[in-house]
């Protein structure tokens, strides 16, 4: 194993000081608290367990929380008028609705709902487009925290050649946006392109965001590039026992890459860390305080 | 303009143009009253004047209402956003165009911002571009579009089609590479600080260039068989003085390579005043989706 290991928990430890730090300033400088509102309709498990993860964290940099939990059976228009205030609260700087909704919600109109200036989660269609025409938006939190780590392991990006597997709304659709913005040739790959090996074999940075366990194989990957891996899988082994696997086969690809991220403890930690961070950077513009706002650099 | 000679490997926007148009007209025809474009310029900006006079014309064969409006040239960012303001909430106004360029004193971002994504014909609110992120091919960038319906003209399965877009603009590259993945295209999206272009160019089915660089595109640079859809507009002054229009590629040079050629002019320009119309059928259907019109 030669490749340097990107220790996301760590990278995330160092975000969430410098928004401690941030949030400390904004309640002397400004006598301002950042706070996050987090919505969580219905019992999904795996969601609550977000919820309480998000709510804590959010406290520990010295952030308002806020959570909203309502019953699975909640009607759109209940859930709108929630929103609604919480647009209006000028308590709330950030809103995140927490994915997914129960079935009878309409997921679009539910997002499209929030003010795009408090939509930390950066799925508002409106930040969409900012992004995608390198204008300044709210970023969804996954891809800028693979974009952070990229940074800090990189120093620039420009001029790399990147390539990004899936093209998801979520990951990998803003993460092909935020390396073109920061100057790389981006290639997006997905499931029907044709010789993904051959493409992936090209990348100096490969994101790999498909939800597939270990479907990148070391010898896809070009000697001394960069591997960040978002898959989050849980497969079984033996005895019943399951264990957590990225979308790359880790051992194969960390002997041939120059850096790579584990699963767990790589892109994972980054995600809440990025979602404090973009609650900052909300409560900042929302009170034109546009010159602090660069605080993670 | 020189005369384009016939040749069977240029793609020519006219008959591409016909069509679309052909379609928007059988809408209108259909569809009665429908409210009129606005074109909004600013005064002293006299090189769109070609432009704006080509779109009226275009307006007028397929039946639309063009409205021609000039604004002085000392007119304030909010008067412009108030007026766009009052257009959006005029039901006889269909879309808005922002002519570019403006004086500097204004900032198109925001105007564009403020045209309501309903009577947003050039595709240029982010909302639209959002909503082109997601898949959902609606009001989309008239260049970048006609680019895309150039490619389809050649017949070719887009779907696992290895594409490269030369030029990352918000008007014209990016938009057109969220198009084409879309469609099931594996894109690279190349631009000025790509260390190699040619690497990525020539292994590539289709090359789509929007540069503003004339003769950028050599033979060199393409895959023999390649589609080639050459989306500048240069003008350049040749030997003899005079001045004629080119794009990015090298189009004779390329011809003798590439499977297909879009030529310049006669390829992509024709086709996005066609595609600007036929946005503006789009507007008044999703208009009258959400119950704006009946």
């Amino acid at each position: 194993m030669s490749a340097q290991i990107i220790d996301g928990k760590a990278f995330a430890a160092t975000v969430r000081q410098k928004v401690a730090a941030k949030v400390s300033e904004l309640k002397t400088a400004h006598g301002i608290t950042p706070g996050l509102a987090v919505v969580l309709v219905g019992t999904d498990p795996a969601s609550q367990v977000y919820v309480r993860s998000k709510g804590k964290q959010t406290v520990q940099v010295g952030m308002n929380s806020f959570e909203h939990k309502l019953d699975a059976d909640t009607s759109e228009d209940v859930l709108l008028d929630l929103i609604d205030s919480l647009n209006a609260d000028p308590a709330v700087h950030g809103i995140l609705v927490q994915l997914p909704l129960p079935g009878h919600l309409d997921e679009t109109l539910v997002i499209n709902r929030i003010a795009p200036e408090k939509d930390v989660d950066g799925f508002h269609i409106a930040n969409v487009g900012l992004l995608g025409t390198g204008q300044k938006s709210m970023v969804p939190c996954t891809p800028l925290g693979c974009l952070l780590m990229l940074r800090d392991y990189h120093g620039s990006l420009s001029g790399k050649n990147a390539v990004v597997i899936g093209r998801s709304n979520i990951v990998g659709k803003p993460m092909a946006q935020l390396l073109l913005n920061d100057s790389c040739t981006v290639t997006i790959a997905h499931s029907r392109t044709a010789d993904l090996p051959d493409v992936v074999r090209r990348a100096d940075i490969v994101v790999a965001a498909v939800g597939r366990p270990e479907m990148v194989p070391g010898d896809w990957i070009k000697p001394g590039a960069t591997v960040i891996d978002v898959g989050i899988n849980r497969i079984d082994i033996e005895d019943g026992k399951t264990k957590l696997v990225g979308d790359v086969a880790y051992e194969s690809c960390a002997a041939v890459a120059g850096a790579i991220t584990p699963v767990p403890g790589g892109v994972g930690p980054m995600t809440i860390a990025c979602l404090l961070a973009n609650t900052v950077t909300a409560c900042c513009r929302i009170n034109n305080l546009t010159d602090g706002e660069d605080f993670l650099s | 303009m020189t005369k384009q000679t016939a040749d069977h490997r240029h793609l020519l926007g006219a008959p591409i143009r016909d069509r679309i148009l052909d379609e928007v007209r059988t809408y209108v025809d259909a569809a009665g009253q429908m409210g009129k474009i606005v074109s909004i310029a600013i005064d002293g900006t006299a090189e769109v004047e070609v432009y704006i006079r080509n779109q009226a014309r275009i307006a007028a064969k397929v039946g639309l209402d063009f409205d021609q409006q000039i604004w002085p040239r000392d007119i304030t960012q909010n008067v412009c956003k108030t007026r766009i303001q009052q257009m959006n909430d005029d039901p006889s106004v269909l879309g808005i165009i922002i002519q570019r360029p403006l004086p500097s004193h204004i900032n198109i971002r925001s105007l564009q911002s403020a045209v309501h994504p309903l009577k947003d014909i050039e595709g240029m609110n982010p909302a639209s571009i959002g909503n082109i992120v997601y898949s959902d091919i609606a009001l989309v960038p008239c260049t970048a579009a006609a680019s895309v319906e150039m490619i389809k003209a050649t017949g070719l399965t887009l779907a696992g089609l290895e594409v490269v877009m030369i030029g990352h603009s918000e008007i014209v590259g990016r938009p057109a590479a969220m198009m084409l993945m879309a469609e099931g295209a594996t894109v690279t999206i190349c631009h000025h600080m790509t260390r190699s272009v040619a690497m990525h160019s020539r292994r590539a089915d289709v090359v789509l260039v929007a540069v503003g660089s004339p003769h950028f595109i050599g033979p060199d640079m393409i895959k023999p068989g390649a589609a080639v859809i050459d989306i500048g507009i240069n003008q350049i002054t040749t030997d003899d003085g005079t001045s004629r229009i080119v794009g990015d590629v090298d189009t004779a040079a390329v011809t003798e390579v590439a499977g297909w050629i879009t030529p310049v002019p006669g390829g992509v320009g024709p086709v996005t005043v066609a595609v600007l119309m036929r946005n503006a059928v789009i507007a008044h259907q999703r208009q009258r989706q959400s119950g704006w019109r009946t």
